[in-house]
């Protein structure tokens, strides 16, 4: 029985990137702790590096286990093993996204954690919150998609700076047209208003257009190395 | 099952400064081909066409009997692949590339990648980013070799090596081929290595195989014919011959079809020849490219 190659490969991934992934959760926990201490400074600052760790991750996770495979020429190496260039497209996206999602998913219960039962922030933070934290999955499934499709170092940091710069833009315009948000943040209780499940369905389905539009691209490649 | 481990017939790929043209090669089971060709002549593209890694435009490839790129995926298991511009993980340990080697192939031979590490002088303990380029190069041929592969496509694999690692690769390389039905394919600028091991010979320049042939036989068809010119005598056109260079009285006459009786040819028509010399592979080389882009040229 042949092993599962691309398996092996996901594996290969996580090996190589964990203390990227490590790292990035004890940003992320050391920054939800600067919340403990309580008022409107420390808030601002562990909100702030909460952010920035998950966004530095989004940058980092694809440039390290997609751009580097090709700029390192470790690239020719894993495509003499046996798998095609969309089965490897299909490594990488699960690999990557994988990963993300696992500290995404450790930052996110980290924070309900804190909000729900440390009462760092009030409630009402919770949809709000939920519709920033995808911001970076957002990017970074952007990033990674065009680092992958793109095969050069150039594509994947342009593709890195207008996702970097486009956070604030896009949320001073959800903001600007969905007052809501910003008002129920104070609330006691989170606000599941059907505006917020409107903008989390969005986000879900660009972060699954991404991941599929990547998938095609990379199957109807001709030349790979 | 097919007797060659690589057939291509009229593979075509256009880029836009560069055009494989209409290559047709095989390769048969248990046997040595070098792939010669200068720089920039094809070599690398033909080879990643092979590997399924470059799709061709036109033209049919098949590797151990599976046609590629279709059916890239089965042809891989049995094929050990390794080029120039491979690497392998600089922060991760020898040991652990032989560890994610053995866990997906089950013909993975442990013994001899342990005799391997010995014999090429690598720790396994060490880090890829610590070896120098020879050991880099031995590193990935030992990923190689121990998988115990069908089939060997080396693109360029001693490029920039010192000679005794050169030596030392092309040894192993031999041994390797004493086990039976392995085939081959070795491309390599450098025809002292490839003449060093090759059976089978096929040059490449431009896009555009030149020819492509037993080694042996290619060596025995060579001559250069150091020849005399008296005065009043013109050099006849022998067939045979595809090239002159005269300087006075003295020309050099090469052939790529040698008969043992065109000396004499000459000397019939008052020509002396004062001697018949074999031709290094090299020589052959550079013969043979500049004699195609003089006809394309012309």
């Amino acid at each position: 029985m042949k092993t599962n190659v691309m398996l092996e490969l996901v594996w290969k991934d996580v090996q190589l990137q964990r203390w990227t992934i490590i790292l990035t959760i004890v940003a992320g926990a050391a920054a939800l702790a600067v919340l403990l201490i309580g008022g409107q400074t420390p808030v601002v600052i562990g909100t702030v590096f909460f952010f920035v760790s998950l966004v530095f991750c989004a940058c980092l996770l694809p440039l390290q286990n997609i751009v580097n495979e090709r700029k390192k020429q470790t690239l020719p190496f894993i495509m003499s093993l046996p798998v095609s260039s969309a089965q490897y497209g299909a490594v990488k996206l699960v690999s990557s996204v994988g990963m993300f999602l696992l500290l995404w998913l450790a930052l996110l219960g980290a924070a309900l954690y804190m909000i729900l039962n440390r009462h760092v922030l009030p409630h009402g933070a919770i949809p709000t919150g939920l519709i920033i934290m995808n911001f970076p999955l957002i990017g970074f499934c952007l990033i990674t998609g065009t680092a992958l499709v793109a095969e050069s170092e150039g594509w994947g940091t342009a593709a890195m700076a207008v996702v970097n710069s486009s956070y604030w833009l896009v949320w001073y315009l959800l903001v600007s047209h969905i007052p809501s948000l910003t008002q129920t943040w104070a609330s006691p209780v989170a606000v599941w208003t059907p505006a917020v499940f409107k903008i989390l369905g969005v986000e879900f389905g660009v972060v699954v257009l991404i991941l599929a539009l990547t998938l095609y691209l990379q199957s109807r490649k001709r030349s790979f190395i | 099952m097919t007797d060659y481990a690589i057939e291509l017939e009229g593979v075509c790929k256009s880029y836009p400064f560069f055009e494989l043209q209409n290559i047709a090669l095989q390769l048969q089971r248990g046997t040595i081909m070098g792939l010669i060709g200068p720089n920039g002549a094809g070599k690398s593209t033909t080879i990643r066409i092979l590997m399924g890694l470059v799709h061709q435009d036109r033209g049919e490839v098949r590797v151990l009997g599976h046609r590629m790129p279709q059916e890239q995926i089965a042809a891989k298991w049995d094929i050990g692949f390794a080029s120039e511009d491979m690497r392998l993980y600089d922060v991760m340990t020898m040991g652990w590339h032989i560890h994610f080697m053995k866990s997906m192939y089950q013909s993975w031979d442990d013994a001899y990648a342990q005799l391997l590490l010995k014999r090429f002088g690598l720790n396994a303990e060490q880090k890829i980013k610590g070896l120098s380029h020879g050991q880099r190069v031995k590193a990935t041929l030992l990923l190689v070799f121990a998988r115990r592969p069908k089939l060997l496509v080396l693109d360029e694999p001693t490029t920039g090596l010192d000679p005794v690692a050169r030596h030392e690769i092309l040894r192993e390389l031999t041994a390797v081929m004493v086990e039976d039905g392995r085939s081959v394919l070795f491309s390599s600028h450098n025809t002292q290595d490839v003449e060093q091991i090759s059976d089978q010979i096929t040059f490449i320049d431009r896009g555009r195989i030149l020819d492509s042939m037993d080694k042996e036989a290619y060596l025995d068809r060579w001559r250069r014919l150091r020849l005399e010119v008296p005065d009043g005598v013109v050099l006849p056109p022998l067939p045979g011959i595809i090239g002159v260079r005269q300087s006075g009285r003295l020309a050099v006459a090469t052939a790529n079809a040698f008969m043992p009786h065109l000396p004499s040819e000459y000397e019939n028509s008052g020509v002396r020849v004062h001697a018949v010399e074999n031709m290094t592979l090299e020589e052959i080389f550079v013969a043979n490219v500049e004699r195609s882009r003089e006809e394309v040229n012309a």
